[in-house]
C-alpha cells in the first residue's frame, strides 16, 4: 500500500467487496456501541482515512499479542485495516534489521512528529535497564524517546498495559507499565494475555474514524470493549442461578456445560468483550471451551490466587498462624484473668479486715 | 504492596488479619472470663448428675417454657427466623461453601441461589426489624448500649453488600464483592469484643445455670 | 376477720414504727462506693463473667419479672438491675477492660442510691428471671449480687438496715428474742403441744421465724406435732431459733455471715445431726444452699424443709395422714425459694393430694409460679408496698382463675403477704398453711 493511498483506495486494490467493508464497519461500530446512523460516518471515514504512522515497540514480552493478530484467519478485514496503517517499526515483522531498524524508527518519529500512534507491547524493566535492550537502546529509553512525539499511546496486552506477567510477584525485573512511566501522552490500555485481535484493530478504526481517544474505563481501557462483565454476558449464567456447577473438568456438570464457576472461573471480575464478540472469528472463547476465566485482562491477574482457585475463596494465611493467634489468644486470657483475681482477691482480703 | 486492589486486599491481608484478630480475641475473651474461675459450690447436692442437669438446659432453653411462650411469641419466632434465615444465607450459599471448604477442608451440599436470595432478604428484613424494636420497645430502648446497635449494624453490612454483589446492584462486581468481604471482615474483627460473642457463651452459660439449679434438684 | 389478720395488722403497723434511720453517718460517698464495688469484685467470678458475656440484651426477664408485668415500668426489667454490675465487670474484671473501660461510666453515689429501688423495692430474688432466660443466664444472681453491693454501701433501705443490725447485735428481730419464743412455747404447751426447749442431747434442732412466732404460732405447734408423731429426738434453742437471716435479706453479707453462724455453731457445740427448717422460704434458703458457702466449709449436719420432713416420713411409714379433705380443692402458692430455688416442687402437691385435696394449679404455677411479691424483706418496705400489692394482684387473679376452695402455702412470708393483700381488697378465700394442715390430718 503506497502512502498517498487512502484505506478505501486500498482495501479495493486488495479485493475487498463494498459489502464486506460495511460489514465490517457495521460491526465495529456496534462493537463501539456506536447507533447504526453510525455506519455510515464510519464508512466514510474509514475509506477516506490515510494510512496513519504506527510505531509498534516491543519490550519484556511474549509476542503473543503479535501472533494474536497475525495468527488471525487471513484474508479477514481486520487483518487488513491493521496491514492498512504504516507500520513504520515493528521489530518482530520489519524487514529491517540493526541500526537500520533504529534508523527507520527515527525517521519515522521525526516525519510524524506529533502525529504517529505509538503501541507498545511488554513491560518495561525499571530495576536495572539491561535488562530488556533493543540495540543496545534500553526499553526505559527508548519508551521516552518514542512518547516524545507521539500523538497517543496504545498499551498492546496486559504487560504494557499493567505490567502482566512480568510484573508478577516476586516482579524480579521491577516491571511496570507504560502508564507508570508515561504521564503526559493519552494512553489506551488494550488489556489481555493475548488482547482479542477485533479489539486491536477496533481501537485502530476509532482513531482512524474520529481521530480521537476513546471513551476510557477507570484502568484506561476502551469502555467500548472492556465496559462488559464476561459473568453478566456469559450463556453459562443460567446454571450459576440455578447452582448447577461443574466440581471436576470431566463430571457431568461439565459435560452439560453448567457454570465454571466452582473450578475458578474468574468471569464475574473479568471485563472483556470475550463472551460477546469471542474468539477465532467468533468459533468462542475459553468458557465455551470448558475452562473457566482467568482474568487475563485485569491487572495483577497473576497474583490473585490459582486459576482454579474459586472467587469466593482467598488467601487467609495458615492454619499454623490462625493456631498462633489462639495461642497468644489464651495467653493473654490467662494473664488477663489472673490480674483480674488479684484485684478481688484483694476485695476479699479487705473484707477480712 | 503496589497495584493492590481493593478487592486483592480484602482477599488477602484484610482476611488474615481479620481472621487473626477474630481467633486471637474469641479465645482471649473466652479463656480470660472462664479462668477467673468460680468459687465451688460447698452444700449438700440433692442431684449430683451435673453433666445431664447441664446439659439438659442447653436443651430445654432452646424453646420457652409454656409459662413464658406467649409474652415472648414475637421475640421468639422472629429469633428463631433470624437465626435460620441467616445460617442458610451463609452456609448454603455454593461461593459460600467453597470459602469454607478452603479453610475447613470439607464441603457440604449447596441450595439453588434463588432461596439463598429469599433467605438473605429475609434474614436482612428480620434483623431490621429486630433493630426497629430495640429502638422502641421501652425495655430494648433502655438496656440497650453502643454496642447492641452497631453489632446490628455491623451484621447488616455483610447482608446488604452480599445481596447487592449477588443482584449485582450498585458498584460494579468487583467492587461489591470487595466491599461484602471487607463488611465480613469488619464483623470478624468487631466480633470478640462484642455481643456477637454470645455464639460462644450461650451453650456455656445454659450449662453453668442447669448444674446450678441441678444441683439444687430443679430442672432449668 | 380472723385472728391470723389481726395479728399480720399488728404486725404490719409494728413494721410502720421502726423510724427510718438515716444513713449510717461516717461514710463519704466515695467510701461507699467503693465499697459497693469490692463487694461486686468479691461476688464476680467466672460464672458470672460468663453469664455478663452472654447476654444479648433482648430483654425477656422483663416479661418474667412480678413487677415489671404489673407495673410496665422498662427500668424494673431484670437485666436493668444489674446494670451496675456489668459496668464494673467491663471496668475491673473483663477480658477486654482495657477496650471496655473508656466507654463504660463509673459507678456513682446516684447510681447505688438509684438502683436501691430496683434491687429492693422492686425485686424479691424471685429467680423467675432465671428460668425464662433463653441464653441461660443466672439472673437473679447477678441481681443479687447488686443488693450486696448497695448492702455493703451501708444504703440499703433502712428499716431492713435497723433490722439486720438488731438481730445481728442482739439476736432478736422486732422484739422477737429467746425470752418471746420461751413465752411462745409455754402458752402452745399450755394448749397441748409438747415443745422441748434447750433440751440437752436432742439430734434435732427445728428453726422458726420471726414471722411465725408473732403470728402463726399454730404452725409451730404443728411442726412440733409432726417431729414428735415420728419420733425424732429434737428441740428448739432460745439462742438459735431464727431461721430468718436478715443479713441476707439487707444484702449485708457480714450479718448474714453472723446470724448463720449462730445456728451452725449451736447445733456443732450440741452434736445437732439434722436441722429442720419451718415454713419459711429464705430461712431455708440462707442454711440449706447458702450456709455452707457462707461459712467457707461442709456443714456438720443436713438441713430439711419441714415439707422434706413429711414427705419422707410419709414414704417411710411414719407418717399417715387421713383422707378428710374429701375432694375439697386447694391451689399451692409455691414459695420461691422452697419451689424454684429449693427444689422441693413435688413434696408439697404429694402431701396435699395425700390428705383427698383435689389440687387446682395456677396457670403459671411450680417452677414458674409467681411471687407473693413480699419475699426476701420486700414485705418489710413502705416504699415496697405499693409495688407488692400489684403483684398480689396478680396472684389473686391467677387464684380466682383456679377457683380453688383455699390457698395453701409452705412460708410465713408468703402467707403473711397473701393475708395483707387479701385484706386490702377484701378477698376472703382462706390462706393456710401447710403443716397446719399436715397437723390437721394427722391420726392421733
Amino acid at each position: 500500500m503506497r502512502k498517498d493511498q487512502n484505506l478505501g483506495e486500498y482495501l479495493r486494490s486488495q479485493g475487498v467487496s463494498r459489502r464486506g467493508f460495511l460489514k465490517f464497519c457495521s460491526a465495529t461500530a456496534s462493537l463501539m456501541a456506536l447507533p447504526p446512523s453510525a455506519v455510515a460516518q464510519v464508512a466514510e471515514a474509514l475509506a477516506a482515512a490515510r494510512r496513519p504512522s504506527v510505531i509498534w515497540l516491543s519490550f519484556q514480552e511474549c509476542t503473543g499479542c503479535t501472533e494474536s493478530l497475525t495468527r488471525s484467519h487471513s484474508p479477514t478485514v481486520e487483518s487488513l485495516i491493521f496491514d492498512a496503517i504504516s507500520l513504520d517499526y515493528h521489530h518482530t515483522l520489519q524487514a529491517a534489521a540493526g541500526h537500520g531498524a533504529e534508523a527507520a524508527r527515527e525517521a519515522a518519529q521525526e516525519e510524524n512528529k506529533g502525529e504517529y500512534i505509538l503501541v507498545v507491547d511488554g513491560s518495561i524493566p525499571v530495576d536495572n535497564p539491561a535488562y530488556s535492550t533493543i540495540a543496545g537502546i534500553s526499553n526505559l529509553d527508548m519508551l521516552k524517546d518514542s512518547a516524545k512525539d507521539c500523538f497517543a499511546i496504545v498499551s498492546v496486552g496486559t504487560c504494557a498495559a499493567f505490567g502482566g506477567l512480568p510484573g508478577a510477584a516476586p516482579n524480579p525485573t521491577g516491571a511496570v507499565a507504560v502508564s507508570d512511566i508515561i504521564t503526559d501522552k493519552p494512553i489506551i490500555n488494550v488489556s489481555g494475555c493475548p488482547p482479542i485481535p477485533v479489539v486491536i484493530t477496533g481501537v485502530l478504526a476509532h482513531f482512524l474514524t474520529f481521530g480521537t481517544i476513546p471513551e476510557l474505563d477507570a484502568l484506561g481501557r476502551p469502555t467500548a470493549f472492556f465496559g462488559q462483565n464476561i459473568h453478566d454476558r456469559c450463556y453459562r449464567r443460567p446454571f450459576y442461578e440455578r447452582g448447577e456447577f461443574a466440581e471436576t473438568f470431566d463430571d457431568e456438570g461439565a459435560r452439560k456445560g453448567w457454570c465454571l464457576y466452582k473450578l475458578g472461573c474468574k468471569g464475574p471480575i473479568t471485563y472483556n468483550a470475550c463472551a460477546t464478540v469471542k474468539w477465532n472469528q467468533g468459533m468462542g472463547f475459553p468458557i465455551q471451551a470448558g475452562h473457566g476465566c482467568i482474568a487475563c485482562s485485569e491487572p495483577r491477574f497473576w497474583d490473585k490466587g490459582g486459576f482454579y482457585d474459586a472467587l469466593s475463596t482467598g488467601d487467609w494465611g495458615t492454619r499454623e498462624a490462625l493456631l498462633g493467634a489462639a495461642g497468644a489468644g489464651a495467653a493473654l486470657g490467662v494473664a488477663s484473668a489472673i490480674r483480674a483475681r488479684s484485684r478481688k482477691k484483694k476485695a476479699m482480703a479487705e473484707e477480712e479486715a | 504492596m503496589e497495584n493492590m486492589t481493593l478487592l486483592d486486599f480484602a482477599r488477602g491481608p484484610g482476611l488474615q488479619w481479620a481472621l487473626w484478630i477474630f481467633c486471637l480475641g474469641v479465645v482471649w475473651r473466652i479463656v480470660g472470663a472462664m479462668y477467673l474461675l468460680g468459687n465451688k459450690d460447698l452444700s449438700k447436692a440433692r442431684r449430683t448428675n451435673y453433666i445431664r442437669s447441664g446439659l439438659r438446659a442447653i436443651l430445654t432453653r432452646s424453646t420457652p417454657a409454656e409459662a413464658f411462650e406467649e409474652k415472648i411469641r414475637f421475640q421468639h419466632i422472629s429469633g428463631y427466623a433470624w437465626h435460620l434465615a441467616l445460617f442458610v444465607s451463609v452456609l448454603f450459599f455454593a461461593p459460600h461453601i467453597l470459602f469454607f471448604e478452603s479453610i475447613l477442608g470439607f464441603s457440604w451440599p449447596h441450595l439453588p441461589n434463588t432461596i439463598i436470595l429469599f433467605s438473605g432478604a429475609v434474614a436482612t428484613a428480620l434483623l431490621i426489624a429486630l433493630l426497629i424494636r430495640r429502638a422502641t420497645h421501652p425495655v430494648q430502648r433502655l438496656i440497650s448500649t453502643a454496642d447492641d446497635y452497631i453489632s446490628i449494624a455491623v451484621v447488616l453490612l455483610p447482608l446488604i453488600t452480599g445481596l447487592a454483589a449477588f443482584a449485582h446492584i450498585g458498584l460494579r462486581y468487583e467492587t461489591m464483592l470487595a466491599l461484602h468481604l471487607l463488611s465480613v471482615e469488619l464483623m470478624l474483627i468487631w466480633y470478640p469484643f462484642s455481643k456477637l460473642m454470645h455464639a460462644f457463651m450461650t451453650f456455656p452459660a445454659r450449662y453453668q445455670t442447669g448444674t446450678f439449679f441441678g444441683h439444687r434438684g430443679i430442672k432449668a | 376477720m380472723n385472728s391470723q389478720t389481726t395479728r399480720a395488722l399488728e404486725m404490719e403497723a409494728a413494721l410502720e414504727q421502726i423510724e427510718p434511720t438515716i444513713e449510717r453517718k461516717g461514710l463519704s460517698d466515695d467510701e461507699r462506693v467503693e465499697r459497693a464495688k469490692q463487694a461486686f469484685l468479691r461476688k464476680l467470678d467466672g460464672r458470672k463473667a460468663v453469664d455478663l458475656d452472654t447476654c444479648i440484651h433482648c430483654g425477656m426477664c422483663a416479661e418474667a419479672c412480678p413487677f415489671y408485668l404489673t407495673t410496665q415500668n422498662e427500668k424494673y426489667a431484670p437485666v436493668h438491675k444489674y446494670r451496675l454490675l456489668r459496668r464494673l465487670y467491663r471496668r475491673r474484671l473483663s477480658p477486654m477492660r482495657w477496650l471496655y473501660k473508656p466507654f463504660t461510666p463509673d459507678i456513682t453515689i446516684d447510681d447505688l442510691r438509684e438502683w436501691r429501688h430496683y434491687v429492693f423495692d422492686a425485686c424479691t430474688g424471685c429467680a423467675r428471671c432465671d428460668m425464662i432466660c433463653p441464653m441461660g443466664v443466672n439472673v437473679s444472681s447477678l441481681i443479687r449480687i447488686v443488693r450486696e453491693g448497695i448492702g455493703a454501701a451501708d444504703l440499703m433501705p433502712p428499716r431492713l438496715q435497723r433490722l439486720k443490725n438488731e438481730q445481728r447485735d442482739k439476736n432478736s428481730i422486732v422484739g422477737v428474742d429467746g425470752e418471746y419464743l420461751r413465752n411462745v412455747v409455754a402458752t402452745l404447751n399450755d394448749q397441748g403441744a409438747d415443745i422441748p426447749l434447750d433440751k440437752d442431747g436432742a439430734d434435732t434442732m427445728l428453726l422458726t421465724t420471726v414471722t411465725e412466732l408473732r403470728l402463726f404460732p399454730t404452725a409451730l405447734a404443728a411442726n412440733a406435732k409432726i417431729l414428735n408423731k415420728i419420733g425424732a429426738n429434737w428441740t428448739m434453742y432460745t439462742d438459735a431459733f431464727e431461721a430468718a437471716n436478715l443479713g441476707y435479706v439487707a444484702g449485708d453479707t457480714k450479718a448474714l455471715r453472723t446470724a448463720t453462724a449462730r445456728i451452725v455453731e449451736k447445733a456443732r457445740e450440741q452434736g445437732i445431726k439434722t436441722v429442720v427448717v419451718g415454713e419459711t422460704g429464705h430461712g431455708y434458703q440462707t442454711l440449706r444452699w447458702l450456709g455452707a458457702n457462707t461459712m467457707g466449709e461442709r456443714l456438720p449436719f443436713d438441713v430439711y424443709s419441714i415439707l422434706e420432713v413429711v414427705a419422707q416420713a410419709q414414704a417411710d411409714g411414719r407418717l399417715e395422714l387421713k383422707q378428710q379433705a374429701n375432694g375439697s380443692s386447694v391451689s399451692y402458692q409455691d414459695p420461691c425459694r422452697l419451689s424454684r430455688k429449693g427444689g422441693i416442687l413435688e413434696q408439697p402437691r404429694r402431701i396435699l393430694e395425700s390428705m383427698g385435696y383435689e389440687i387446682r394449679e395456677t396457670e403459671v404455677h411450680g417452677r414458674e409460679d409467681y411471687c407473693c411479691g413480699g419475699g426476701c424483706g420486700e414485705y418489710v418496705l413502705s416504699t415496697g408496698s405499693k409495688l407488692r400489692h400489684k403483684v398480689f394482684d396478680l396472684k389473686r387473679h391467677q387464684f380466682e382463675d383456679a377457683g380453688a376452695d383455699e390457698v395453701v402455702t409452705a412460708c410465713a412470708s408468703c402467707r403473711y403477704n397473701l393475708l395483707i393483700g387479701a385484706e386490702k381488697v377484701e378477698w376472703d378465700t382462706p390462706i393456710t398453711s401447710l403443716v397446719e394442715t399436715v397437723a390437721a390430718h394427722m391420726a392421733d
